[in-house]
């Protein structure tokens, strides 16, 4: 029944609390069964709900702590597991977490005071208290400490998701190269579909219609044609990003939204897929405008 | 409705096309009066200009030289513009490969010229119907062309040319993509429009086409060589 002991990597928070050292303490747990010590008597943990799947812990479970593979350690409760945060640095680890009080953590790992970082959660409403806000009061810890700084947790995401952005600028490039090209794809494919109509069109003007009446028919027909596509386009996005959302959710056991069809990206799509629409409309319906109808139907 | 005016008048109307660096005239002085209410047949062997005088007669292309007078209009020098409005309302024309539009009705068809000349939706929709009962087409008004066989497909043709009401209806090889069978049919259609009032200016080579008409014009190498009036105006069979 007790699964095999499995390594753990903690790197934990106690609501507020970070790891003593930058270095994870790798620490050890080990599920017991039968238990015969007092439940009341033991300190309780919090495990998140990666490592609950993995060793099928439940709460309630009580489980040997130890900071090192066979060491005696503390039998310990689990009173929560914890979901994880939608934080994309904390994706492709694999990687456990063990939540402790502080003092509880120092004691198991032998370390005490060493504390290397720790967060602070302002209660008042910084829209109600100006000086709640968290750059002014990083500003006033900065001022008022020594030995250690104060971020707000805005400069802390921008900094620890630097590499993120590198990426993202990198998608945004292939996003670019892809439009323009499909772009060109379309144009020609929109002149090819127009010119099988020469006939139909050299026909509608031997029988008197307009330059313009055709001309004005062969835009809205591109254009209704690209304003179909792009909101199928968008439906067939949506739906693979859902996929792929709930696909990668499931396999990193988190929260995080890898891909995002946003209302701006949809805008985006359906008018640059209309001005394409309508350019390529124009072009291609320009051109066959200006050839003489006989030569159009073919003699 | 048989007034003596001409509805048609070309006056020595020339064509050359450029031809591997020299001119071809396919159309070389050539001369025609029709009057209201006639139906003359242009026959002729195959490259003769048939297709290229009855082009020039529509207003499709223009002469090189010389003066064509439509229904009071010159027509020989007009730009694409005013051709095309010309072609709308001036002439109908009947095509020997129909043209007919394929996604559009039996109908909707017979109404297209007639959208293009603004003419009120009730009243086009009224007219269209009516056309098509005409030609013998009343129950076919929601068919598409390829619902149609070739000889329906042509009837449908000859009530879009004359949605508009023109002056004079012209038509190039009307059985050449039909059978013996649903060509007389044609014949038949064109010989009641004719006497139900319609200046017809028919091309080709169909010998039972030509021997309906009132008035049968040989052409040869561009030019007129016969003019045969079979039947005067006032002569009703
Ligand atoms: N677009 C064109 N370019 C050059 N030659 C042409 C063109 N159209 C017709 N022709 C020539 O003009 C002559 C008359 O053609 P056409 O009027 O079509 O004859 P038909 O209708 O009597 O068979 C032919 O010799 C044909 O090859
Ligand atoms: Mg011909």
């Amino acid at each position: 029944m007790p699964p095999a002991p499995r390594p753990l990597l903690a790197g934990l928070l106690a609501g507020v609390l970070l790891l003593p050292s930058l270095r994870p303490v790798p620490l050890r747990a080990q599920t017991q069964a039968p238990i015969r010590v007092p439940v009341a008597a033991r300190r309780t943990i919090a495990v998140d709900e990666r490592l609950a799947a993995a060793a099928g812990l439940a709460i309630g479970d009580t489980v040997r702590l130890a900071p090192t593979a066979g060491s005696l350690g503390d039998l310990v409760r689990i009173v929560a597991i914890t979901r994880r945060g939608a934080d994309p640095s904390e994706v492709a680890r694999n990687e456990f977490k063990v939540r402790l009080h502080l003092d509880h953590l120092q004691a198991v790992t032998g370390s005490g005071d060493r504390v290397g970082r720790f967060a602070v959660r302002s209660s008042a409403d910084a829209s109600d208290e100006p000086n709640a806000a968290p750059d002014r009061v990083a500003a006033a810890i900065n001022q008022a400490a020594f030995g250690f700084r104060a971020y707000p947790a805005s400069a802390v995401a921008v900094e620890t998701s630097s590499t993120f952005r590198v990426v993202n600028r990198f998608h945004r490039a292939i996003g670019v190269i892809t439009i323009v090209a499909s772009a060109i794809f379309l144009l020609c494919i929109t002149l090819l579909k127009v010119d099988e109509r020469r006939r139909d069109v050299g026909a509608l003007r031997l029988i008197g219609c307009s330059r313009a009446t055709v001309l004005r028919a062969i835009v809205l027909e591109a254009t209704l044609v690209a304003l179909i596509g792009s909101l199928l386009g968008a439906a067939l996005g949506w739906a693979a990003s859902a996929i792929v959302n709930w696909y990668y959710q499931g396999l990193y056991q988190t929260p995080l939204r890898f891909t995002l069809v946003t209302p701006g990206i949809v805008g985006f799509a359906v008018v640059l897929s209309l001005g394409l629409g309508v350019v390529s409309g124009l072009l291609a319906g320009r051109r066959l405008v200006r050839t003489a109808p006989l030569e159009l139907v073919g003699r | 409705m048989t007034s003596a005016a001409p509805v048609l008048s070309a006056q020595a109307i020339r064509r050359a096309y450029p031809l591997a660096g020299r001119s071809v005239e396919a159309v070389r002085g050539l001369s025609l009066e029709v009057m209201a209410g006639e139906w003359v047949a242009v026959v002729g062997t195959s490259g003769c200009g048939k297709s290229t005088l009855l082009n020039l007669l529509g207003a499709i292309d223009r002469p090189t030289t010389g003066r064509i007078v439509i229904a009071g209009r010159d027509v020989s020098a007009l730009g694409d513009a005013e051709a095309t409005r010309f072609r709308l309302t001036g002439v109908g024309f009947v095509f020997q490969r129909f043209y007919l539009m394929p996604t559009l009705t039996a109908a909707e068809n017979v109404e297209l010229p007639m959208a293009e000349a603004r003419v009120p939706r009730a009243q086009r929709e009224a007219r269209a119907r009516e056309l098509l009962a005409y030609v013998g087409l009343d129950g076919r008004a929601d068919h598409r062309p390829f619902q149609l066989s070739g000889g329906e497909q042509q009837r449908v043709a000859i009530a879009r040319a004359l949605a508009n009401r023109p002056a004079l209806l012209l038509a190039d090889e009307p059985t050449g993509e039909l059978d013996a069978r649903t060509g007389a049919e044609m014949i038949a259609l064109f010989d009641r429009l004719n006497r139900d009032g319609t200046t017809i200016v028919t091309v080709t080579h169909d010998e039972e086409l030509a021997q309906a008409a009132r008035r049968v014009v040989h052409m040869k190498d561009g030019v007129i060589v016969d003019d045969v009036l079979r039947r005067p105006l006032d002569a009703r069979a």
